[in-house]
């Protein structure tokens, strides 16, 4: 496998050099960060007093911070005065057909099972009209206002909806949560806002990928959702297909709030590049920050993320069950091989009455990669009737690999039931044989016992996306077992 | 993780840095450990304090252990009948009495061992290589600031040494008693060395009491199990209400060894026991298990770590804790799968049973995994009584109270019988158990 995998991430970044590439250098802040640059950037974007002021305050408030040392993770020391933080989207050069894009890049796509249109707009084909992201995005647009749900960039937000800004940014994952957090904050260029309001079910999926001026959103994302009383939505973020990023460092921040009886499906598909799989080399430092606070009453947030790219994964979503009888879940697939390091997992903070979460954690670690799992379960004095139930599997590839578990339970009356359960193993020969002996290939073997696996997080995901992770797991993993 | 730490307000290692002087003009130490005990004081200093978020201490305070300043007693007063009642049956003329740390000759008997068991005191030990080797790595690698404090100030302890193909029939008995202290908090520094040779086996028991309050029993074991030999332990902290006890277990296992421990905890101040094993060669076998009733304000802690060096060994632990009033539990476990110990079998199970809704109960029961070819399992639990187990005894016509009892008992139990002498479980069932009498509903 390795060579194949070599191939196509090699594909992948050699066909960033002279594909992907950006022509206009224009309108970029020098690299540095200061108060002066917290000031431009709010300047740039023409906000609200009451954004800058939220900006200074975490600036003011990262200075105080240190970076976090205790994830289980290896990386140098990240210079943040070395990273330009203000950056003009940046129009890219278009291809004039597939045949331009490079073969490899091709048959990953094909193997993922990408439909070719979209194919297209991945590798930044001019699609044509019918295609275009921006015209299907201006359907979908009018269809969701036609029932009064706000989908658009976060500056536009914060230019259209100031006073819904105003009232939630930052009321879950507060200014000084963590480090990154911090730095985001104060930095943070663009993002997602949606707000859907009250006794609404969304006629669609939203997805980032049809939302306009997704081109650029820069490495400090900021995602805010609102979900009113009665309402669902189920959100789609990332895309199966091997995405390379000049940045290195993403700091991204996604905040969802759900009043009574609303509910939020998360779902993201994220594989970055990984770094080179032979030395680890490059490769994106995933450090994100993901909450949700369940708000109202019977309320509901659901994560569900398949993590297969980035050097480093530093990933927490989490809920705040606050409202009385609300549900938490995540579900999460984590696969890192080469010399990637993930350290991922969730928070659940019991504080309402008779609240539930449910967490199931598949990890797969091959070759040198290294995959912990980091929970809490944490039960408050008053969130009588709680209840928990934690699955974390790990699974290995290969003896180099490593695979943690560190869960967290702090119980603090005596009505909740909470139960954790964990395991590692990995696919046997006996398996194996058995596949074999009945006349099925050992990738297909591999490929059935891995998507066996995780059978339990796929079925979470929208229908589509949970086709292509499957498929997704089985590439990455091609050749590495046995 | 100690670079972080902050610096204590308070000086509390100040304190520590006075006594530990009182200790060296007194004259305390013997030549031999003095350079041990110094050492050992430098790897506190570089450790200080816990402070509230130390990885190691996530769900222990120990903000008053610390704050509190300590003396050391010197003088050992106990009666003979006080210590006889806590001799086990069949331990009659196999037990040593240590009081507040210091072994007492005339409270002892070890005549029932005949010459199978070596017993002497550590300041003879550490004349012999192997144990200054043990204990040199010990003290330089002492990741525990409460260990290290005892390696400052220990002076003699005890080894025990069974030679080998000795199978030893009668169990033998440490008894620590802490007189308290009648002026003041008093720290005292139990040491033992705990070595089996190739073939050999022993049943130890080690239990903990009080004949005062107010004191703090710090104690370390060092223990090592040589080849195909087994080390049956059973340690019973039944101190005092207002103590605290912290002990570190030090492990080390050999080829084809077996070490079974049992740890019961029956409820003081605060408690923290600290095991760390070390399968070191192929075949290693050990088992934990523990149990803790608590009730009132009492803590219970278990901090373990078990490394899995090489292929080939399991490790199993199994831990139950009962959770009334305010008290509190936690239990920190780590398993560590080196890479190359392949086919390594390891599970670990905490129950946690809540009978009010001021305890706490938090777990960590962690898998740190660097090879490809093993089992490993963990679970962990919090929970009430079952309301279908109490609806099934009240059907049978049992009172709502008896059915609680019955069950919480039913729960302990499963531990308490465990343990593989007969004295020890009937003590037990006198004791532990009976702290869940009556008074819950």
């Amino acid at each position: 496998m390795e060579t194949k995998e070599k191939s196509v991430t090699e594909a992948i970044d050699n066909d960033y050099k002279y594909g992907f590439t950006t022509n206009v250098e224009s309108d970029t802040f020098a690299k540095g960060l200061d108060e002066g640059v917290v000031r431009a950037i709010s300047k740039k974007k023409g906000e609200p007093e009451f954004m800058l002021n939220f900006r200074l305050k975490a600036y003011e408030k990262w200075l105080t911070m240190k970076e976090p040392a205790w994830p289980n993770v290896q990386y140098p020391k990240i210079d943040f005065q070395n990273i330009s933080y203000y950056s003009a989207p940046k129009p890219k050069k278009k291809l004039a057909s597939l045949d331009e894009v490079d073969p490899e890049v091709l048959s990953t796509f094909e193997k993922l099972g990408i439909p070719l249109e979209e194919q297209k707009k991945l590798a930044n084909v001019a699609v044509d009209a019918v295609f275009d992201s921006v015209s299907v995005a201006t359907t979908h647009k009018k269809k969701l206002m036609e029932v009064g749900i706000i989908f658009c960039s976060f500056s536009e937000a914060v230019k259209d909806y100031p006073e819904l800004i105003e009232e939630y940014l930052g009321t879950v994952v507060p200014i000084g949560d963590n480090y990154y957090a911090a730095l985001n904050s104060a930095v943070f260029t663009d993002g997602s806002f949606v707000y859907i309001p009250p006794d609404t079910i969304s006629p669609m999926e939203l997805s980032t990928y049809f939302r306009i001026n997704t081109e650029e959103t820069g490495q400090f994302e900021r995602t805010l959702i609102i979900c009113a009383e009665n309402s669902y939505v189920s959100y789609l973020e990332g895309c199966t297909a091997p995405q390379f990023d000049t940045n290195q460092l993403h700091a991204a921040v996604v905040e969802l709030v759900t009043l009574d009886n609303a509910e939020i499906k998360y779902s993201t598909v994220q594989n970055w590049y990984a770094g080179d799989p032979e030395t680890g080399k490059g490769g994106i430092y995933n450090f994100v920050t993901k909450r949700g606070k369940c708000q109202g009453e019977k309320s509901k947030i659901s994560w569900t993320q398949v993590e297969t790219g980035s050097a480093i994964t530093w990933k927490y979503p989490s809920c705040i069950l606050q409202g009385d009888g609300s549900v938490g879940e995540f579900y999460s697939v984590a696969l890192t091989n080469g010399y990637m390091q993930a350290d991922t997992g969730t928070k659940m903070m019991h504080i309402g009455k008779n609240t539930r979460s449910s967490i199931i954690s598949k990890g797969i670690s091959a070759d040198h990669s290294s995959n912990s799992y980091r929970g809490l379960v944490r039960v408050g004095k008053n969130a009588t009737n709680s209840r928990n139930y934690t699955q974390c599997d790990s699974m290995l590839v290969g003896d180099q690999s490593s695979a943690h578990t560190f869960p967290y339970i702090e119980t603090g009356n005596s009505s909740p039931q909470i139960e954790h359960e964990a395991s590692t193993s990995k696919i046997s020969e006996e398996q194996l044989f058995y596949f074999e002996q009945r006349g099925i290939s050992r990738e297909n073997a591999i490929a059935t016992l891995i998507n066996g696996f995780c059978k339990d997080v796929f079925k979470q995901l929208p229908m589509e996306f949970a086709v292509e992770a499957q498929k997704l797991l089985t590439l990455k993993l091609e050749n590495s077992v046995g | 993780m100690s670079s972080t730490i902050e610096e204590s307000k308070n000086g509390a290692e100040s304190a520590v840095l006075t006594l530990h002087k009182q200790f060296l003009d007194a004259g305390q130490p013997s030549s031999d450990f003095l350079p041990f005990n110094k050492k050992a004081l430098d790897v506190f200093e570089s450790l200080k304090f816990p402070h509230r978020k130390h990885e190691m201490y996530t769900f222990v305070n120990t903000k008053s252990l610390a704050d509190t300043s300590f003396s050391l007693k010197t003088e050992n007063l106990v009666q003979k009948n006080f210590v006889q009642q806590h001799i086990y049956a069949g331990c009659e003329r196999s037990h040593l009495t240590f009081v507040d740390g210091t072994l007492c000759p005339e409270l002892s008997d070890a005549t029932a061992l005949g010459t199978s068991v070596k017993i002497g005191s550590l300041v003879e030990a550490i004349k012999d290589e192997s144990y200054k080797n043990i204990l040199q790595k010990s003290i330089e690698q002492e990741n525990d600031v409460f260990a290290s404090i005892n390696s400052a100030f220990m002076n003699q302890g005890v080894m025990v040494r069974v030679g080998r193909d000795k199978q030893v029939g009668v169990p033998l008995q440490i008894l620590n008693v802490s007189s308290g202290g009648k002026n003041g908090p008093v720290m005292t520094v139990p040491r033992a060395y705990i070595h089996l040779e190739p073939l050999s086996e022993l049943k130890l028991i080690v239990k903990y009491v009080g004949d005062g309050d107010n004191y703090f029993v710090n104690s370390v074991q060092d223990i090592v199990v040589e080849d195909n030999a087994t080390l049956t332990h059973i340690q019973i902290e039944a101190d005092s209400k207002e103590a605290w006890n912290f002990s570190k277990n030090r492990i080390f296992l050999r080829r084809d060894s077996k070490y079974l421990g049992y740890q019961t905890v029956s409820g003081t101040r605060l408690v923290r026991n600290h095991n760390e094993v070390w399968l070191n060669e192929p075949g290693a076998e050990m088992e934990l298990n523990g149990v803790s009733v608590l009730e009132g304000d009492e803590q219970s802690h278990q901090f373990i770590r078990v490394h899995h060096e090489v292929e080939n060994c399991t490790s199993h632990q199994y831990f139950k804790n009962i959770i009334n009033d305010r008290a509190r539990a936690s239990f920190d476990g780590t398993v560590v799968v080196n890479q190359g110990a392949q086919l390594t079998n390891s599970d670990q199970l905490i129950n946690n049973l809540m009978l009010s809704d001021e305890g706490h109960a938090d777990c960590k029961p962690n898998l740190m995994i660097f090879a490809d070819d093993v089992k490993c399992a963990h679970g962990a639990t919090v929970g009430q009584l079952d309301d279908d187990q109490l609806f099934y005894l009240k059907t049978r016509g049992l009172s709502e109270p008896i059915a609680k009892e019955i069950l919480t008992q039913s729960f302990a139990r499963s531990i308490v019988q465990k343990i593989p002498f007969e004295p020890v479980v009937k003590e037990l069932d006198e004791t532990l158990l009976k702290k869940l009498e009556g008074n819950h509903g």
